[in-house]
């Protein structure tokens, strides 16, 4: 169960939805717009957002990368281009996510290993709950109480509403 | 008047060490007497904390510079309502502010629990005292609110204008109130493993506590988002930044705490989850402290960062620490006889709900510190930024938003195939309708589809129970429906207030979906007179007006709005401002919000003659649903949490019974008539 836990989990992290990002890079790399790039870069003038986002009108970081890019955009440079060209100027921590080499990897698998761990400990422990309980009929009325009745109890409650009717 | 502040402070904290001591000593050698002066003490505590704050709040409003943090976080000329909220616009004021509000929850803790609880109530307000300690300490020895300049400025360095807002107003106060009153709950599941009274007891207790907390953080972040959409003029109202993140975790937790505690409060089952989720929740606010005021990691919400971070997390360590030990001291009483019979259950859709809302908060968790791990084994600084949070988070919100959809409508205990079939035959249908007709109208991307289906089935599922259940009161007592929809609701707050804040969650998750798929921006450098288009909109720029007031320099550029066929709809004012204390250039935006799609104008630059201005325009399309689905679950949580007559019969039943139970125990059980 872990292990297709994990396995769906690597599946949806490759196809999800931020494929924006993957996308991009595929399909708008030849004509990226300067918010698919700058999207991909953190500002470093201490604010943590990304050039795209960072709007403090006086930035000495992200006004003029912006201006970079769009000129950058317009010599027909890819968004791949550009981004490899700021990551060689300024190292890895100019790029918003991170890569999906050597150490970086466990950014992106940890939370999956770790739902798969934790789905993993729940079916076991709901096994074992499950196997110390004895089986009762079932019960399809949804919201229904859960009280297990004693068959004699039972007997006696419907005896007395019989009585009452 | 500071001396006064400082004094207030002082014997605040004597008073909280008393409460803590008085409270422990009562409660073990059964001496009432103590308990009952350990309450007074902390009613007294919460009297000197308010002093304080009164004396801080006099000094702002009086601009008496002589105190430190006034010279620091206000101004001659800042306005009345932001010289209020300066109180938490920094470092001192804003844990000043938190220690009030903690000693106010354990006043109001103290007095439910006079006549209630008389097992762990001591030990509870014990350990809210405790805390409070840790903040008096802060306060009296770390950072101290009143602290005096030796030379008194003629004007002080005023409130940071990004807080000059009237979101950051109540945005604080929300947050703060959501992540002190999570401490209730924590405080009372930790006395229960101090006393090894290890009941559902301590959950019934505070179950309005810990929605009360949701209720208050949901509101935080809602407001947190919307300041961000209003001040920072990117078009955006999250940027995944770690102090969002520090917002964002606990409500996750405590999201999952609220349902599995009614597992436990059914079944008798999940004890050690209940107290290990309330214990992370309360971590988290521990943790979020950390983050703002550490600066171990960057934020664009760190105006408070200081040197406390060491002290924060050692006292969030020695929390964990002592916290698991009781866990574990506890773990053989907390074993349950445990009833699970089938993943077709109720409980099983809770269990997975519970996997996927604390999987997010630890992803959230993770690339929040990830930038610090790495840097810590690798010496290298990288950026966790929204990338990552969408590309990890988008999956599991779609696992979530499908589990919203199962609970509802499956039972308890466990549920036959045929019935599975007849409850979500309707709702299923309504979602691959809706892919359908998304699909038709040209939505491509998977994720779109598949977020919108799910939406939809969600929504038929909660109208399925609606319908359900408004339909078994009219054959029962023959009322008309509306009748019999309020009636239902009415009866049944806690269930239907639920699906009320169900709802509120789908139409939000729907209002991030569009917001985030279909965004559209223009930037446009125009002169007076000149028009661009954006959509079906055309805006034209007819120049710009200047004001200048003491406080702040503003130019306003006046943007018609047209439709394609040249009909004016609205005149936009975006803005530009200049604060003269701190020297500081801001942005206003304007913002014409509409069901269907927000427009948004910053005005992003202006030329030296003031005939040219560059502006960067935004369509956003459903964000409005996002705010909508907040205030939907604002109303959802006010359902839930409206004083219900049967409920609190049960609960008065359920505490005498127990109070029988506990004198037969001692065999001093009445004598039968």
């Amino acid at each position: 169960m872990s292990s297709l836990a994990f396995l769906i989990a690597a599946i949806f992290v490759f196809l999800s939805p931020e494929l924006k990002d993957v996308s991009r890079e595929t399909f708008a790399a030849e004509n990226p717009t300067n918010s698919e790039v700058s999207e991909g870069l953190t500002c470093q003038c201490g604010c943590g957002l990304t050039v795209a986002n960072c709007n403090m009108p006086t930035c000495g970081f992200s006004v003029p990368m912006r201006r970079e890019i769009d000129r950058m955009i317009g010599e027909g440079k890819t968004r791949a281009q550009i981004i490899a060209f700021y990551r060689h100027e300024y190292g890895e921590k100019v790029l918003s996510a991170p890569t999906t080499e050597g150490f970086n990897i466990l950014a992106w698998t940890m939370p999956f290993i770790a739902l798969a761990l934790g789905g993993g400990l729940m079916v076991f422990a709901v096994g074992r709950w499950h196997s110390h309980q004895p089986s009762t009929p079932s019960d399809s009325n949804p919201g229904a109480a859960s009280t297990t009745f004693d068959p004699e109890l039972r007997r006696k409650l419907e005896k007395e509403l019989e009585d009452r009717r | 008047m500071p001396q006064l502040g400082n004094l207030a402070l002082a014997i605040a904290l004597i008073l909280a060490v008393y409460s803590i001591v008085a409270n422990i000593y009562g409660a073990r050698r059964n001496l009432p007497d103590f308990v009952v002066s350990a309450r007074h003490a902390v009613w007294a505590m919460c009297a000197m904390v308010t002093i304080a704050v009164v004396v801080l709040w006099t000094a702002l409003l009086r601009s008496d510079f002589s105190l430190e943090y006034v010279a620091a976080y206000s101004s001659t000329t800042l306005p009345t309502v932001y010289k209020i909220t300066s109180l938490w616009g920094g470092q001192q004021g804003s844990l000043l502010f938190w220690t009030w509000l903690l000693s106010i929850f354990t006043s109001i803790a103290a007095f439910q629990n006079r006549r209630r609880n008389p097992d762990i109530a001591p030990y509870a307000l014990a350990v809210l005292a405790g805390v409070a300690i840790f903040f008096l300490l802060m306060l009296n020895f770390v950072t101290r609110p009143f602290e005096l300049l030796a030379t008194i400025p003629a004007e002080g360095s005023d409130l940071n204008p990004l807080l000059q807002n009237y979101w950051m107003a109540i945005h604080p106060p929300s947050l703060y109130t959501g992540y002190v009153s999570a401490t209730v709950p924590f405080a009372f599941g930790a006395a229960a493993l101090i006393t090894g009274k290890l009941d559902d007891g301590w959950i019934r207790s505070t179950r309005r506590w810990a929605i009360f907390s949701w209720f208050f953080l949901t509101l935080g972040n809602m407001f947190g988002a919307r300041w961000a959409y209003e001040v920072l003029g990117w078009g955006g109202y999250w940027a995944w930044d770690p102090v969002e993140n520090a917002a964002f975790m606990p409500w996750l937790v405590m999201t999952a705490y609220l349902h599995s505690v009614m597992i436990q409060e059914r079944k008798d089952m999940l004890k050690v989850w209940n107290l290990a989720l309330i214990g992370l929740a309360f971590g988290l606010t521990l943790f979020g402290t950390f983050i703002t005021r550490s600066g171990v990691i960057s934020s664009v919400h760190s105006f408070t960062q200081s040197g406390l971070g060491p002290y924060f997390l050692s006292f969030l360590i020695v929390v964990t620490l002592a916290y698991t030990a009781l866990l574990i001291f506890r773990s053989k009483d907390l074993r349950s006889p445990a009833e699970f019979e089938s993943y077709l259950s109720r409980e099983a859709a809770f269990l997975f709900n519970n996997l996927m809302l604390v999987g997010i908060a630890f992803a959230v968790f993770w690339g929040t510190i990830f930038p610090v791990l790495s840097e810590a084994v690798r010496g290298v600084k990288i950026t966790v930024g929204p990338p990552f949070f969408n590309r990890v988070n988008g999956p599991l919100a779609l696992g979530l938003v499908f589990l919203m959809g199962i609970g509802p409508l499956i039972a308890w205990r466990r549920t036959t195939t045929s019935n599975l079939v007849r409850s979500f035959a309707a709702p299923v249908a309504i979602g691959v309708a809706t892919g359908i007709v998304a699909a038709a109208a040209g939505l491509r991307q998977w994720y779109v589809l598949t977020a919108f289906s799910l939406a939809a089935f969600v929504l038929g599922t909660v109208i399925v129970e609606f319908r359900r259940g408004m339909n078994a009161r009219r054959h029962m007592v023959s009322e008309p429906r509306a009748k019999a929809l309020v009636n239902l609701v009415a009866k049944n707050n806690r269930r239907y207030g639920g699906y009320i804040i169900h709802i509120g969650a789908i139409v939000a998750f729907v209002g991030i979906v569009g917001s985030s798929f279909f965004r559209t921006e223009v930037k446009k450098s125009v002169h007076v007179g000149e028009s661009f288009t954006i959509g079906s909109y055309a805006l034209r720029f007819q120049g710009l007006d200047e004001t200048d007031t003491p406080h702040v320099e503003s130019a306003t550029a006046r943007v018609q709005v047209l439709r394609a066929d040249g009909r004016e709809i609205t005149v936009m004012t975006p803005a530009k401002l200049f604060y003269k204390r701190p020297q500081q250039p801001a942005t206003k935006v304007a913002i014409r919000s509409r069901p269907f799609s927000d427009l948004y104008v910053v005005l992003a630059g202006i030329d030296d003659s003031g005939q040219t201005a560059t502006f960067e325009v935004f369509l956003t399309p459903l964000v409005f649903w996002l705010w909508a689905g907040g205030v939907m679950m604002v109303l959802g949580t006010v359902v839930v949490m409206w004083p219900n007559v049967r409920e609190r019969a049960a609960i008065a039943t359920a505490l005498s019974r127990s109070s029988t139970d506990a004198r037969e125990l001692a065999g001093a059980a009445p004598g039968g008539d």
